[in-house]
């Protein structure tokens, strides 16, 4: 064995990865080559060495997120359970009870009610029955979407809280926990994509006050010149004079990208 | 008194008992987080990730086999979770991050460890800090995370032999930074 052969060994030798044959052979080698044995000595200095690099320990926090993340993911498993069992139970519905979802019939009826008081007054409760059912199960759907959404805005993965992003468009009309939950993502998701689709849901919703309101709030607290340039979009298609001086007190940021400065100037402009 | 194989509660939470996997947090989120860190030097960037590795065991528990360890499949995740907060937030995991861990180091000594181990010490860390992440990778898994080859191997789904080469030449590599920064 030549002395180059013997060094590459080193690793595996430490290592306990050597064949027992192999291991035999740098031992004899070792035996009688003093240089190959100082080089051994300083190796496994450096390999004890490296023992004192310090490996931190995650904090005591990890172990609350860690429970959280459980318990939420736990809870979005059985809500999609629960989604599945309503659909089948709606399509279930749907299917012996067609006429009520049927708008055109459901009016038909009410047009008929007005020439047929005594055969309306004779059934009453059958049919309102239905409808109040109806609004009960589309109800409980928006509900189920709402929940589903704002336990997936706490998920740790991106794409899934862009999904829940995604869902709010969906919904027909939004309460004031989605629109918290929205804006308060627009604020503070880490991921600037997340942020961007969160815009994007929210200006389709502009027709709450209080959207366009968290809209205007957000502005001098965006970072990031994507969002910066995104929102001075938005607020130039609502046509949001009650932005400018949330605009402007962007510009005064001395950091400010130079597009993005040009970009709200523009606005700015355009809305006064 | 717990003698449960990692294999066997990575099955029962594939069967639906997700509450298991907590078990295996007890059991490898230092081991993990030691990782993520030596490739990172960012801790609560590396606690985000272990908090990735088990919600993505959770998502994707259909797809072990158990024919296969678990612990090894916990790092492949974690490789992945890596790659993509790399390519998300262009994460710098060499180089300038030595000043980070030298910070790092500094908060994780003792008032009575003596200067000059404190500085050895910290030279090795640079020194590591300086290595290619191909090397730190099989450096960390093999000498922080005691893995054998054949195991790393698993993980890197390369051969055995590609990693006992891989190792030897981090070894060298490290030995050549670490001479160089004494002079
Ligand atoms: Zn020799």
């Amino acid at each position: 064995m030549k002395c180059a052969q013997c060094e590459e060994l080193f690793t595996d030798l430490v290592n306990h990865e050597l064949a027992p044959a192999e291991k035999e052979k740098v031992e004899r080698h070792l035996a009688g080559c003093p240089d190959c044995t100082l080089e051994l000595v300083s190796f496994k200095q450096l390999w004890g060495e490296m023992e004192a690099v310090e490996t931190p320990v995650p904090s005591a926090y990890l172990k609350v997120k860690f429970q959280a993340m459980l318990e939420t993911y736990k809870e979005s498993v059985k809500e999609e359970e629960n989604t599945a069992w309503d659909t089948l139970k709606e399509q279930w519905k749907r299917l012996w009870k067609v006429q009520p979802r049927w708008p055109m019939a459901y009016n038909l009826a009410v047009i008929l009610a007005g020439f047929a008081i005594t055969w309306w007054v004779a059934v009453p409760q059958k049919t309102g029955d239905q409808g109040q059912q109806l609004k009960v199960l589309s109800a409980q759907v928006t509900e189920l979407k709402q929940t589903m959404m704002l336990t997936m805005l706490e998920n740790p993965s991106a794409s899934e809280r862009m999904r829940a992003v995604s869902y709010t468009t969906e919904l027909k009309q939004a309460d004031a926990q989605v629109i918290d939950a929205l804006l308060t993502t627009l604020d503070n998701d880490p991921n600037v994509n997340v942020r961007l689709s969160t815009l994007d849901a929210l200006s389709g919703m502009a027709a709450y006050p209080e959207v366009r309101e968290g809209l205007i709030r957000s502005i001098t607290g965006q970072k990031d010149p994507l969002m910066q340039s995104a929102i001075a979009d938005v607020m130039l298609k609502l046509q949001e004079k009650r932005s400018v001086g949330s605009l402007k007190k962007l510009l005064r940021q001395k950091d400010l990208d130079h597009g993005v400065r040009e970009k709200i100037n523009q606005t700015i402009n355009s809305l006064i | 008194m717990n003698t449960l194989t990692d294999n066997s509660i990575m099955l029962k939470v594939k069967a639906g008992d997700l509450d298991k996997i907590g078990l295996l947090f007890e059991r490898y989120n230092r081991p993990l987080y030691g990782f993520l860190f030596h490739m990172t030097y960012q801790r609560e960037t590396s606690e985000d990730m272990v908090q990735q590795v088990f919600y993505k065991m959770l998502k994707y528990r259909h797809t072990f086999t158990g024919s296969g360890e678990v612990k090894h499949w916990m790092y492949s995740i974690a490789r992945n979770v890596l790659k993509d907060q790399v390519r998300r937030k262009k994460l710098a995991m060499s180089g300038e991050s030595v000043e980070v861990v030298a910070s790092h180091v500094a908060a994780g000594l003792t008032p009575e460890e003596h200067l000059e181990k404190k500085q050895a010490k910290l030279a090795l860390q640079k020194a590591m800090a300086r290595l290619s992440e191909d090397y730190r990778e099989v450096l960390t898994l093999n000498k922080f995370q005691e893995l054998k080859y054949h195991e790393i191997a698993d993980i890197l789904g390369a051969s055995e032999t590609a990693i006992r080469t891989r190792v030897h030449r981090a070894m060298q590599e490290l030995k050549s930074i670490y001479v160089r920064m004494e002079q």
